[in-house]
């Protein structure tokens, strides 16, 4: 077994490893050098397309059609997609393994989930006219630099909107980069630009120069988290500056004339510059290393570390992680080194191993942990065992050890080296993996049709396994051309009883396919009303929707069935279909209030439901400015009623409405005041207040306004408008139809108490201390004596008199001895 | 107070700061200076948990109403901040965009934040317009707003109308997401009980979005793996009491009589903040506290004055539950207070130790002196208005109608109120009152009244009377109509039985102890709101037995378990609308047994959420804080109250009533 410091390399006070992934991946008559080739980030698949601007000799028809191929990077081909449309200026990647192509017109497709199937979206018109020069892309967007130096940037695929940033100085551009967003201190992605000497940083609101001086720089590259910025210059240095622009922090002359074809992040600590056949490393503080390749490469950056490519290998160059370091380094004392030896000798059966044990006691759980980390790192599964026997030999010796992270690492790595398979060819790291996430990596596997896998890895590591069954149904649907029982049938066998199983997506695969029924068939099986709604709309099926809409209660779905429907079907039809289901004709209704009355009044038509449509008449009336319109409107809306007993009143109001309008009309022209909008009730009480008795009258009898209502109107006209006279005449009327009461308490609260008295005789159904009360309020003290003295009642005249005094209290002193002289 | 622990179990300061973090992280997305454009609405409940100040830190340089088309163009960014289920709301946002786009010189961008979800409907109306492509569009899932420890709120304004009026169930879908999103929180209700078709609904709408939570969860590759194991029985939360609001009408048509009751029946509370004329307030002096999000462009006009209620409020706490009646010597006990402090500090041969101490107090002091001022004014205000003529009259009505004697005088009041041009709501709310204890006012008395009223208060208000109607406030006595036809049976119930309802719950207490509340009752002087004694049904079962059938002296008072309704179901029989009673079970039994065994028998889920579908009032949440005070008292048990939004009579009637008038 080869030793694991085989492939390090010594940089400054680093050590940087080479580990080869996988050989013989491509070809070897794919000539490399003329292709673009990008890879997905977290190790993910890698496309590859004739760059063409490069001259290439003719090979035959076959060529002639360009393709994009997708390959793992073991180089197994796992998607071609034929192209046909435009020049391609960029091809990408996002996290989640979403193919971008961008087109110099500024046409975009985005190939998800590694299939030939894509969402087309546009950059916009600038990006037409001006043309895309070139694209970076960084996990969850990209920005495209224009003809005129203009970028336009997308943040995000599930719906991309592209965004122009500030304008850049003209000038042209050596080299640029973008800063994404995650690391940017405005949240927005920045984009630097190589122009003339110096860098300009454009965001969306400003363009800055940072005023270096030191250009034209041939490359800028950003370091994975953002920390970081590598320049090349044209006197052919590597500067790397922190990306703030504020400090500098190490720099490498490379002493090559040309400039590098590529410049890249290794990690976040190392640089890699590559020309056609040669690659130089540069750790920090500018030590560096070189090495030749055979054949052309070309550089994919990961997060940890950047994959090589050539025809026939693919090698992952990293920085060797720590504990690896710590382990396997030369000449290495750590306990996790002194650890691995013991099994060594363990394993030879030599006393030794108990020594070495001895030897780290006291730091002994730590070597376990080292050993369990540094098994993560390895690629070998050797060395992987000998790490994780190291660590469990030790843990063995241990009184305490958590050995959670040991469980995990070695769930971890059987996950790892399956991936990492060569017909897999996921040459996935521990920190990519982390960074990456089971599930996401599942889905990896998913879309590379690895069921079987993916549901192993699933179920192993307590996964839900819905997503791999959804997607393989897809699959099937779109594979299998039997006939549809029996694919629906084999189907709903194989995912029945599985949980959380979404037979719409299934659906719409089959949909897509063209495949109508089995999607109407597959959808049945779909737990999730709402869910199925989309699709039903889509084959046509729009009852069926609307009574699933109403089945998941989510108003939003029932009325956007609704909508969808009505556009579709007559007006008389889509009534009926709403006529027998009450939620969706209350949705109706509630809507076309604001915004449809039109729609409204057809379907009180088409219901019979007369009642409403009358009403909606009236608030029509309402709304009208003119009185010609509104009286029109109340007529109709009457005329609507006619017919039927059951609205005879509602017609009667309709009618005196029309009348009160009538009435009021002319009043205005005769007053010459503003009468319209009053209630009969008003018009009568404005017009007493204005002296127009008669006519208040007429009002009464005309509206049979009830005699009550028509003096409580009067008196408190009368009141407000302070007529005492009138007053004073209606006090000598007989009988009151509100009794007397109300006067006195109307015109008291006025403040008149001479007149108010007046009334107090006339309530006679009050008793005698409520009078007496009344009395007093008006400040008449001898009249209250009086009440009470014809009800004989001395206490009542006892309580007044220590109210009273002067003239009243003698008053009272006479009543009361009236009152004992009479017993 | 029991209330307070109550909010340990349901943590309602999270909601809050969730809902804050969450909006201004979607305000930080846009770079830049912007111009907010809120919904007016959602203004107030922003306010809830963002101030003003906070809004311009993070950006926003004006803020806008969505209405009348007065966005401005002075910011290159315009975020909308909207309530996305109205498609008259849509509409306007979209209309803005078009408008700002067309008008002005500048490229804008735009950004819609739909509240609480991007509905399919608003895609379809901004595609329509052709502005989808213009704005960015996000969501803020706000839902719950927390408007006490123990009270959330969805805060839906029209919630009653849209429910009773136009019969929409959205905010029966907007509950059943909001309760889901606690059932995520805190598992499963082990048990729904409910009272209503409407609460049947929403429970049956729980039910299945619990088992399509299964599917959603796996399919949303956002979610972590954990949450997909679907939901075990909660630990917290015993039981979800889900009262509709269309059972108890009369609670919310009767005037309330509380502190914070009445306070809304004469200024309107929003949002915990009631706006009165400054004139009221008369020299106290403004509050140091927040300023809520009051846009700055919206000329509030100088006379008016926001107050906010809540709990940062020195005194407001301690008041807002009482009955009104015992509001003066509460306030006066507190101005002793004060002033017997203010003694101290006039003594001057105080130690500099106790002088130190006191000055520390010195702030909480004057704030609580400001508290005390606004209080006192405002209560005064509310004398006014509870000594006038009108409400005496207007209470006497109330009173025999909830006490289930037919006076002769009822209808001899109202129509003089109606001669007398009272407002309308008042006599709306009487006779809708009377309506819904008796199922109907008799046709031709009906009729009668209905003419009064469209001649006193004008034609258009023909349809307010068929909006009340509609609602079922206000309808005709039909003799086919529910209990009284013995056809009809038993499971659809459509009316209520209020004579056996009346004595099956005891609805009226005789005595009631104003000051020192021992029924709930005294949120009303009297009445037994009908809502809160279907909680004490479940709830407390031997309190509510020993009231409604009091043990003959000597015998042992009843002691009434179980669970759920038991004890109850023939009152429950006679009360319309559907009963609720679901037990909720975990996937997997061994979680729930294991969980169970290791709770151990003492300790069980000790808090009830009390959701009102449709809204619930002041007086029935200080009615139910009295309540679950007892509770806690006696078996440690919290409750907390959610609601769709707060309601009042006075809100209630006045969504029914045509504002218009003829003539334009």
């Amino acid at each position: 077994m080869s030793k694991p410091r085989a492939d390090w390399e010594q940089v400054g006070d680093r050590f940087y490893r080479k580990t080869q992934l996988y050989t013989s991946v491509f070809d070897p008559d794919l000539e490399l050098e003329n292709h673009v080739v990008t890879g997905a980030p977290y190790s993910g698949a890698v496309a590859v397309y004739r760059d063409e601007s490069k001259i290439f000799s003719h090979r035959g028809a076959q060529t002639t059609k360009p393709t994009i191929d997708i390959y793992s990077c073991a180089g197994k081909l796992i998607r071609q997609i034929a192209w046909d449309r435009g020049t391609i200026k960029a091809v990408g990647w996002s996290e989640d393994e979403r193919l971008l192509v961008v087109t110099d017109d500024g046409n975009v497709r985005s190939y998800a989930d590694l299939q030939g199937e894509f969402t087309p979206f546009s950059l916009g018109q600038g990006a037409e006219e001006r043309g895309v020069q070139a694209c970076k892309f960084w996990s969850t967007g990209f920005a495209a630099l224009l003809g005129d130096n203009s970028i336009v940037a997308v943040t995000r695929y599930d719906e991309p909107r592209p965004q122009l940033l500030a304008s850049a100085p003209h000038g042209e551009i050596v080299a640029w980069s973008v800063l994404p967003p995650e690391y940017t201190s405005s949240r927005s992605v920045e984009v630097l630009l190589a122009i003339d000497k110096t860098v300009y940083v454009v965001d969306a609101s400003e363009c800055e120069d940072r005023g270096l001086e030191a250009g034209p720089f041939r490359h800028i590259g950003i370091s994975p988290n953002g920390k970081f910025i590598a320049l090349y210059t044209d006197d052919s240095k590597v500067w790397v500056i922190s990306s703030d622009f504020q400090a500098r922090l190490s720099e490498y002359d490379s002493k090559v004339k040309t400039p590098p074809k590529d410049l890249q992040w290794c990690g976040n600590n190392a640089v890699v510059l590559a020309w056609e056949d040669e690659l130089h490393l540069i750790g920090p503080n500018g030590a560096a290393s070189k090495s030749y390749y055979d054949s052309f490469m070309h550089l994919l950056p990961d997060i940890d570390g950047i994959r090589v490519l050539t025809n026939d290998v693919c090698e992952f160059l990293q920085k060797v992680p720590d504990p690896t370091e710590e382990v396997f380094r030369l000449g290495s004392t750590s306990p996790s080194s002194v650890l691995l030896d013991a099994l060594d000798h363990l394993e030879r059966k030599s006393p030794k191993a108990d020594d070495n044990i001895q030897l780290i006691r006291t730091s002994l759980d730590e070597a376990v942990d080292t050993c369990v980390r540094a098994a993560g790192q390895e690629y070998s599964i050797h060395w992987q065992k000998q790490l994780l026997k190291a660590a469990s030999f030790g843990k063995s010796v241990l009184d305490l050890y958590n050995s959670d992270d040991f469980v995990d690492m070695t769930e971890a790595l059987r996950v790892l080296n399956a991936v990492r398979f060569y017909e897999v060819g996921i040459p996935v790291s521990y920190e990519q993996y982390i960074r990456l996430t089971p599930e996401r990596l599942v889905q990896r596997l998913v879309n590379r049709h690895e069921y079987l896998l993916a549901l192993k890895v699933s179920e192993y590591l307590n996964l839900p396994v819905d997503r791999i069954y959804v997607h393989w149904a897809g699959q099937k649907v779109r594979s299998t051309s039997t006939n549809e029982d029996g694919i629906c049938d084999e189907i709903v066998r194989k995912l029945n009883g599985k949980r959380g199983i979404s037979f719409e997506e299934v659906a719409r695969a089959a949909y897509d396919e063209g495949r109508r029924d089995l999607a109407i068939e597959l959808l049945e099986h779909e737990p999730r009303a709402g869910k199925q709604v989309p699709l039903l709309l889509s084959v046509g099926e729009e009852t069926i929707a609307l009574d699933k809409a109403i089945e998941s209660g989510d108003t939003d779905l029932v009325f956007y069935v609704l909508l969808t429907l009505k556009k579709k079907i007559p007006l008389s039809n889509f009534f009926r279909t709403i006529n027998s289901r009450s939620v969706a004709t209350a949705i109706v209704e509630s809507s076309a209030i604001d915004q449809d009355q039109e729609l409204l009044k057809d379907l009180y038509y088409q219901d019979d439901r007369r009642g409403d449509g009358s009403n909606l008449l009236v608030t029509e009336a309402l709304s009208a400015s003119d009185l010609g319109p509104a009286t029109d409107k109340l007529k109709m809306a009457a005329k609507l009623l006619r017919d039927s007993k059951e609205y005879a009143t509602q017609v009667t109001a309709l009618e005196e409405a029309q009348k009160l309008l009538r009435f009021q009309e002319a009043f205005e022209k005769d007053l010459n005041d503003r009468f319209i909008g009053l209630s009969v009730n008003q018009t009568m009480s404005k017009l007493i207040d204005k002296g127009h008795m008669k006519r208040a009258a007429k009002v009464q009898t005309e509206f049979k306004v009830n005699d009550k209502v028509y003096w409580w109107t009067k008196l408190r006209a009368l009141v407000r408008k302070r007529d005492l006279r009138e007053l004073e005449e209606m006090s000598k009327i007989r009988k009151s139809p509100i009794g007397w009461e109300p006067f006195y308490n109307e015109i008291l609260g006025a403040g008149k108490t001479e007149l108010a008295a007046l009334f107090i005789p006339k309530c006679t159904t009050l008793t005698m201390a409520e009078r007496i009360e009344m009395w007093m309020k008006c400040g008449k003290v001898a009249k209250a004596g009086e009440e009470a003295l014809k009800a004989k009642d001395r206490g009542a005249l006892e309580d007044l008199r220590k109210q009273a005094s002067g003239n009243a209290m003698l008053d009272i002193d006479r009543m009361i001895s009236q009152l004992q002289k009479g017993r | 107070m029991a209330a307070h622990s109550a909010g340990k179990a349901i943590n309602t300061q999270d909601i809050t700061d969730k809902a804050r973090r969450d909006l201004l992280l979607l305000l930080e997305s846009v770079r830049g200076k912007k111009n907010l454009v809120i919904e007016r609405a959602l203004a107030g409940t922003i306010g809830l948990f963002v101030k003003f100040s906070t809004l311009q830190e993070y950006g926003v340089d004006k803020l806008f109403f969505l209405e009348n088309h007065n966005v401005d163009s002075s910011q290159r960014n315009i975020i909308f901040l909207v309530r996305g289920e109205k498609a008259k709301q849509v509409q306007t946002v979209a209309e803005q965009i078009r408008l700002v786009r067309s008008e002005s010189k500048i490229d804008h961008d735009f950004a819609v934040i739909w509240v609480p979800r991007r509905t399919l409907v608003s895609n379809l109306i901004l595609e329509e317009h052709g502005v989808l492509g213009e704005a960015n569009i996000t969501e803020l899932a706000m839902q719950f707003v927390p408007l006490g420890h123990d009270l959330l709120s969805l805060e839906l304004e029209d919630s009653f109308n849209d429910l009773t009026l136009r019969k929409d169930p959205t905010p029966i879908f907007a509950s059943a997401k909001a309760l889901m999103l606690l059932q995520k929180q805190y598992g499963l209700f082990p048990r729904i009980l409910g009272k209503g078709d409407n609460a049947r609904k929403l429970a049956d709408l729980l039910q299945r979005m619990r088992s399509e939570e299964d599917v959603n969860a796996s399919s949303d590759p956002n979610n972590s793996y954990l949450t997909s194991f679907g939901l075990t029985p909660s630990t917290v939360v015993e039981n979800l009491i889900i009262i509709d609001r269309e059972v108890d009408f009369p609670t919310i048509l009767a005037t309330q009589l509380t502190y914070e009751g009445l306070l809304d029946e004469v200024f309107g509370v929003a949002n915990n903040t009631v706006e009165v004329d400054s004139s009221v307030l008369g020299g106290a002096p403004a509050p140091q506290q927040q300023q809520t999000a009051t846009p700055t462009t919206t000329p509030t006009t100088a006379t008016k004055r926001k107050v906010p209620l809540d709990s940062t409020d020195k005194l407001f706490p301690e008041i807002r539950d009482a009955n009104f009646a015992s509001i003066g010597p509460l306030l006066n006990k507190t101005a002793r207070r004060l002033q017997s402090d203010q003694q101290n500090i006039h003594n001057l041969d105080q130690p500099l130790s106790d002088l130190k101490s006191f000055v520390q107090k010195l702030p909480s002091y004057q704030a609580e002196q400001a508290s005390l001022k606004i209080h006192t004014s405002l209560a005064e205000e509310i004398t006014k208005f509870t000594k006038s003529d009108t409400f005496r009259r207007t209470l006497e009505v109330e009173q025999n109608l909830l006490i289930g004697s037919e006076g002769s005088t009822t209808h001899e009041i109202v129509e003089e109120l109606i001669a007398r041009d009272m407002p309308l709501q008042t006599v709306l709310r009487l006779l809708c009152l009377e309506s819904c204890l008796s199922n109907g006012i008799r046709q031709r008395e009906l009729e009668h009244f209905k003419r009064m009223i469209v001649q006193a208060y004008g034609y258009q208000h023909l349809i307010t009377l068929a909006n009340l109607e509609k609602a079922g406030l206000l309808i005709p006595r039909e003799s086919h109509r529910g209990y009284l036809n013995p056809i009809s049976g038993s499971a659809g119930q459509t009316a209520t039985d209020w004579n056996a309802v009346r004595n099956g719950l005891h609805l009226w207490i005789d005595e009631v102890e104003e000051s020192e509340p021992n029924d709930i009752a005294y949120a009303f002087s009297g009445y037994a709101p009908l809502s809160v004694r279907l909680v004490q049904a479940v709830l407390q079962k031997s309190y509510l037995q020993n009231l409604v059938s009091p043990p003959r002296s000597g015998a042992p008072p009843s002691t009434l378990t179980g669970t759920g309704w038991r004890g109850f179901e023939d009152v429950l029989a006679r009360i319309k609308g559907a009963t609720v009673d679901v037990v909720q079970r975990g996937h997997d039994a061994d979680v729930s047994h294991a969980r169970s065994v290791l709770r151990g028998s003492k300790e069980g889920p000790r808090t009830s959420i009390v959701f009102f579908l449709g809204g619930v009032t002041f007086a029935e949440v200080a009615a139910l804080r009295f309540m679950s005070g007892e509770i806690e008292k006696a078996s440690g048990r919290k409750l907390v109250i959610a609601t769709t939004g707060m309601v009042s009579g006075k809100r209630g009637v006045e969504g029914m009533v045509e504002k218009r008038g003829f003539g334009g």
